[in-house]
């Protein structure tokens, strides 16, 4: 079921927050879970909100995306709260949301799953810096992303996840929110793919419509033009770090602050190892390292720690560029993990986030398999 | 120039491969000593960690050995350690540790012999490889 999302003042931002609100007040849902502009602050945080009032901060499409959501829902559904939730997502935190239901870190049961095109973002410290100087408002922002396939905003880039991500739109949805091939000044469109879904948009009794021709031709169009750049931004970062020499080189700044596994939706451990005893070395080690090699870096393991990382998580890499973002020594950690994932999720025939009953390519095995790695001939 | 001895480190299961190295030794064979065998209890247990590590502190080469499939000692962990060596395999390349530093092989107890001559092929192989390159940088 398609429907067209009636909207005042030919606001598209105003439509989906009158949306919601509908939603809210006529007690078919409990909650929200959607981005709000936060109060007297430009910031923009994801919200749990439940006061049908408190939808006229929200704000669904904006450059801004500080953390991959996907995290938070897993901590809003991991149990049963007794709750009906609505929840937007970005593609690339719906895909990271999927994984992490195939690990049991969440359950979609109590969740509406909405996604929408995908507006891009800045990374935070521009879109703070965007937000200074002279800011579009919604509906302009949302005119301008959906209209031309930029890779920039005023005079800032979009986070080179966004410029080289090749799925920027809805999957594994109970309502997928449209806008690229749609006219805008009509009303933005919102299409249901399961019954919990059709139930929702058939309650808001808003007119039926069908896919705009043109929607197929304009995806088309930006992953071809993603894919263009994410094949130059995976041939630079291989001969950047071609060598452990470069790798190390690549990764010198790394302080081991962690951040990247913090911000990354798919770094599933409850406890991760480098943060255990194995890693809080004697004293005598340090020395003992030294005394080999004549110096040594520290904090030590910062290669082994990226590289046992790519082990545990590259196969389930999203690609949202939060571990980038988060990174305090501006090292591209993103597009080093993309790189390497790439070529993880080929030689699983692995699409993280793409079907959640396909598991985890992990946590099966089978007998017949990967006989070419096996032997010494 | 003197000979390039390398090091190669072996995580040997204890039910299989490792038996078969004892029996190696009982049946006076011998083989390579710059592999060092390290005895686990199953390949499954082979976190891909111990692996890198090895590299990172200049190993030039790696083995993984288990039993035959389907006669892992705990029904399955032979099949999880080659998806991790397939996993691995992607990975260690792009930084320059090249596919065939990393092996698997399945060697079952009673397989002394074969264990001998297997060890003696790999040593053969990775001394024509030559040194690897994290075993002559920095990294950690």
């Amino acid at each position: 079921m398609i429907i067209k999302i009636e909207q005042e003042d030919n606001s598209p931002a105003k439509g989906m927050q009158q949306f919601f609100k509908r939603l809210l007040e006529l007690k078919e849902i409990d909650a929200v879970f959607l981005p709000v502009k936060l109060k007297d602050s430009s910031s923009i945080m994801p919200s749990l909100v439940t006061d049908p009032a408190r939808i006229k901060d929200a704000v669904l499409f904006s450059p801004a995306f500080p953390i991959n959501s996907a995290r938070m829902v897993s901590r809003l559904s991991y149990k049963v709260s007794g709750r009906k939730t609505a929840v937007v997502l970005r593609p690339c935190e719906m895909r990271a949301f999927i994984e992490l239901v195939k690990l049991k870190q969440g359950t979609r049961e109590e969740l509406i799953l909405i996604g929408i095109d995908c507006p891009k973002a800045l990374t935070s410290s521009d879109y703070t810096a965007y937000m200074e100087k002279s800011p579009l408002d919604d509906d302009a922002y949302i005119q301008k992303v959906f209209s031309e396939n930029s890779e920039t905003l005023n005079e800032f880039s979009f986070s080179s996840a966004c410029n080289t991500c090749e799925n920027p739109f809805p999957v594994n949805t109970d309502i997928s929110i449209l806008l690229h091939g749609v006219d805008l000044s009509d009303g933005l469109m919102a299409e249901s793919y399961s019954d919990a879904g059709s139930r929702i948009l058939e309650i808001l009794e808003m007119p039926e419509t069908s896919i705009p021709e043109k929607r197929d031709e304009v995806m088309v169009q930006i992953k071809e033009t993603h894919s263009k750049a994410n094949e130059a931004m995976m041939a630079d970062i291989g001969e950047k770090t071609d060598s452990i020499t470069k790798l190390t080189v690549f990764l010198d700044r790394c302080i081991n602050c962690y951040n990247c596994r913090n911000m990354c939706p798919v770094c599933y451990c409850k406890e991760c190892v480098f943060n255990t005893d194995v890693f809080f070395h004697q004293p005598v080690q340090y020395h003992q390292w030294s005394e080999k090699k004549g110096l040594i870096k520290m904090p030590t393991d910062t290669v082994f720690y990226h590289l046992t990382r790519m082990a545990h998580m590259s196969h389930a890499c999203v690609g949202c560029g939060q571990c980038s973002n988060a990174c305090p020594s501006d090292i591209n950690v993103f597009e080093l993990f993309k790189t390497v994932a790439h070529h993880t999720q080929a030689a699983f025939d692995y699409l993280p986030g793409s079907d959640e009953n396909e598991p985890s390519p992990l946590s099966v095995f089978y007998e017949k398999e990967f006989e070419d790695v096996v032997g010494i001939q | 120039m003197e000979k390039f001895e390398p090091v190669i480190i072996a995580f040997v299961c204890n039910w299989c491969t490792y038996t078969a190295a004892d029996l190696a030794g009982t049946s006076r064979l011998s083989y390579p000593t710059n592999i060092r065998l390290i005895r686990v209890m199953c390949t499954g247990m082979v976190d891909p960690q111990y692996v890198i590590k090895a590299f990172l502190e200049g190993a030039d080469g790696v083995l993984i050995s288990g039993c035959h499939p389907g006669d892992c000692h705990y029904i399955n962990g032979n099949y999880k350690a080659r998806r991790r060596v397939k996993l691995l395999k992607e990975i260690l390349p792009r930084f320059g540790i090249e596919k065939d530093r990393l092996r698997l092989t399945w060697i079952g107890a009673s397989d002394g012999i074969e264990f001998a001559e297997v060890m003696t092929r790999l040593n053969d192989q990775i001394i024509e490889m030559g040194p690897s390159q994290t075993s002559l940088s920095k990294a950690i």
